[in-house]
């Protein structure tokens, strides 16, 4: 297969995704419990005439293919809607949440990393105690995040990227780990022991360069799994982000903010696929 | 031997967990308003909670629900993937492609995202007991894709094996294949999948509730009583408020290795 039709084939499936997020959201915030009501319809000063005629003018104009016309206007448009909770444009209530998030994901990633590399390095070395010295990711791995999150308020330490990090650590670490055993079984590395080659030597030399390809395919991944604990993190530390954006949202029903965040997670999961292209690291791990 | 340890430890957390609701006469939502965050005694063993709750039979409830849940909603999550991933192998490429993009698009959507909205989307006056069906029953409708690529990458394998030849040449139809050969091949993937799956699905479920989307007051959860930890001021009256965070953390030490030695023997 040619380049431009894999390049093609991706980009397809990536408007694919897109499609099927904002179609599922506003199927499901259609639909649910409450979506169709109007606060005026609690006020007392509206006659019971008057709150019927509020009820039938807003089923009048939310069917379906009303919100989806309105809500492609509104993309068309660039301002995304009408957020129904802030009563502000959803792209500039995005803007700024964007800015924050994205800072903290690219924090959260690289620092995530660097602690599972520098500690997997020297543990992927050891014959014996491999287990014991894993021990400390294994415990992260079965904390929750909401749970690192309150335990960071609780001791006053660290801050939604170290809390990031340490998620993202925990879970790239038996990753990078694998990686790395299999890469210290290899016969030329074997041969290069054997004659006595210093181990920071092969490391820098032979190891880095060989799994450099699959660690940036996991890494590309990582941005999904960030994603996952993105809202425990900025909810519970109060970071003013994305996630406690689309959290807000979903308590609020806020259907132009929901459909935005839907599509903007698609979009990042898209392209974060599109750049791991070698997804066969993951196997190999 | 070593998968011994963790299940034996399992089984008798979940005897405790039992002993304690047996013992411990109090139910669960009874608050004991003169007794508001009181100190262990002989009648409340780890103290009551800010609503004069036992936090004994509290912390023991959420350790047999989360543990029930979370065990239902994998067992419904792996026949789910077993269905998808069975018939994306042995259907038309058209069905095929259209099963796999969905989930993939379930798979590569951040799950925390897609959780939360299907669980806010649902009725505010359900029942507790309600939303903790809901809720476990939404886990085991979201987790199922990891799993269904694994099966359909093992089911697109047993295809074209020869003894699936040897039985359509013998007039073995379809469903007989499936039924008799190819479930039972499966079985040492479909294990393991459903064993990854209870831990995860306790965590997810404790980050729910951590967000106020969990199971509903006052059924006892993991997730409403890590939200007990956002209050510093209970926190300086008792350290039994870390209990629930400390068993929620064994719980799933437990089940990781557990799962690890299963994995290891298949």
């Amino acid at each position: 297969m040619s380049f431009s039709t894999t390049i093609a084939r991706r980009f397809g499936r990536t408007m694919l995704l897109l499609l099927f997020a904002a179609t599922g959201t506003i199927l499901l915030v259609r639909f649910a419990p409450g979506f169709l009501s109007d606060s005026r319809e609690m006020d007392a000063k509206y006659a019971q005439a008057a709150r019927v005629e509020i009820q039938e003018e807003s089923t009048r104009d939310q069917s379906l293919c009303l919100i989806a016309t309105h809500e492609v206007k509104s993309w068309l448009k660039g301002d995304l809607g009408m957020s129904r909770e802030y009563n502000v444009p959803v792209a500039e209530l995005l803007s700024g949440r964007m800015r924050v998030s994205a800072t903290l994901l690219v924090q959260g990633i690289l620092s995530g990393w660097l602690i599972a590399v520098c500690t997997a390095l020297p543990i992927s070395c050891l014959r014996r105690g491999g287990s014991l010295c894993s021990l400390p990711f294994t415990l992260l791995l079965a904390t929750p995040t909401a749970a690192m999150a309150t335990a960071s308020i609780l001791f006053e330490a660290g801050g939604p990227v170290l809390v990031l990090s340490l998620f993202i650590a925990a879970r790239e670490f038996k990753f990078v780990r694998s990686l790395l055993i299999g890469a210290w079984c290899s016969p030329h590395l074997l041969a290069g022991r054997a004659v006595g080659l210093r181990p920071w030597a092969l490391v820098r030399t032979h190891i880095l360069p060989d799994i450099a390809p699959q660690l940036c395919a996991l890494m590309t991944l990582s941005i999904v799994t960030a994603l996952e604990a993105l809202v425990p993190i900025e909810v519970i530390l109060t970071v003013p982000g994305v996630g406690q954006l689309a959290w807000s949202a979903v308590m609020n029903r806020d259907l132009q903010v929901m459909v935005a965040v839907s599509v903007l997670m698609a979009c990042i999961v898209g392209i974060a696929g599109m750049l791991s292209a070698h997804t066969a690291a993951l196997e190999a791990a | 031997m070593k998968r011994l340890i963790p299940a034996a430890t399992l089984v008798l957390l979940i005897f405790g967990s039992v002993l304690v609701l047996q013992l411990m006469k109090c139910n669960y939502a009874f608050q004991d308003r003169d007794l508001i965050m009181a100190p262990p005694t002989m009648q409340h063993w780890t103290g009551t909670d800010e609503l004069g709750r036992d936090r004994t039979v509290r912390v023991a409830v959420a350790l047999l629900l989360g543990l029930a849940g979370a065990i239902t909603a994998a067992a419904i999550s792996t026949v789910i993937a077993a269905c998808i991933g069975l018939l994306a192998a042995f259907s038309p490429r058209p069905v095929a492609s259209i099963l796999n993009f969905v989930s993939d698009a379930f798979l590569s959507l951040p799950w925390i995202f897609l959780l939360m909205m299907v669980r806010s989307l649902l009725p505010l006056t359900a029942s507790p007991a309600d939303t903790a069906a809901t809720t476990f029953l939404l886990l085991a409708a979201l987790g199922w894709p990891a799993c269904a690529r694994a099966i359909y990458r093992n089911a697109m394998v047993l295809r074209s094996a020869g003894w699936m030849i040897q039985g359509y040449a013998s007039g073995l139809k379809l469903g007989q294949l499936v039924s008799l050969h190819v479930v039972p091949h499966l079985r040492t993937l479909l294990l393991p999948q459903f064993l990854i799956c209870v831990p995860a699905f306790i965590v997810a479920e404790a980050n729910l509730g951590a967000l106020g989307l969990g199971v509903g007051e006052p059924v006892p959860s993991w997730g409403a009583m890590l939200l007990e930890l956002d209050n510093s001021a209970l926190l300086a009256q008792s350290h039994w408020i870390y209990l629930p965070i400390a068993l929620l953390i064994v719980v799933l030490l437990i089940l990781e290795s557990f799962t690890k030695e299963i994995a290891k023997d298949v």
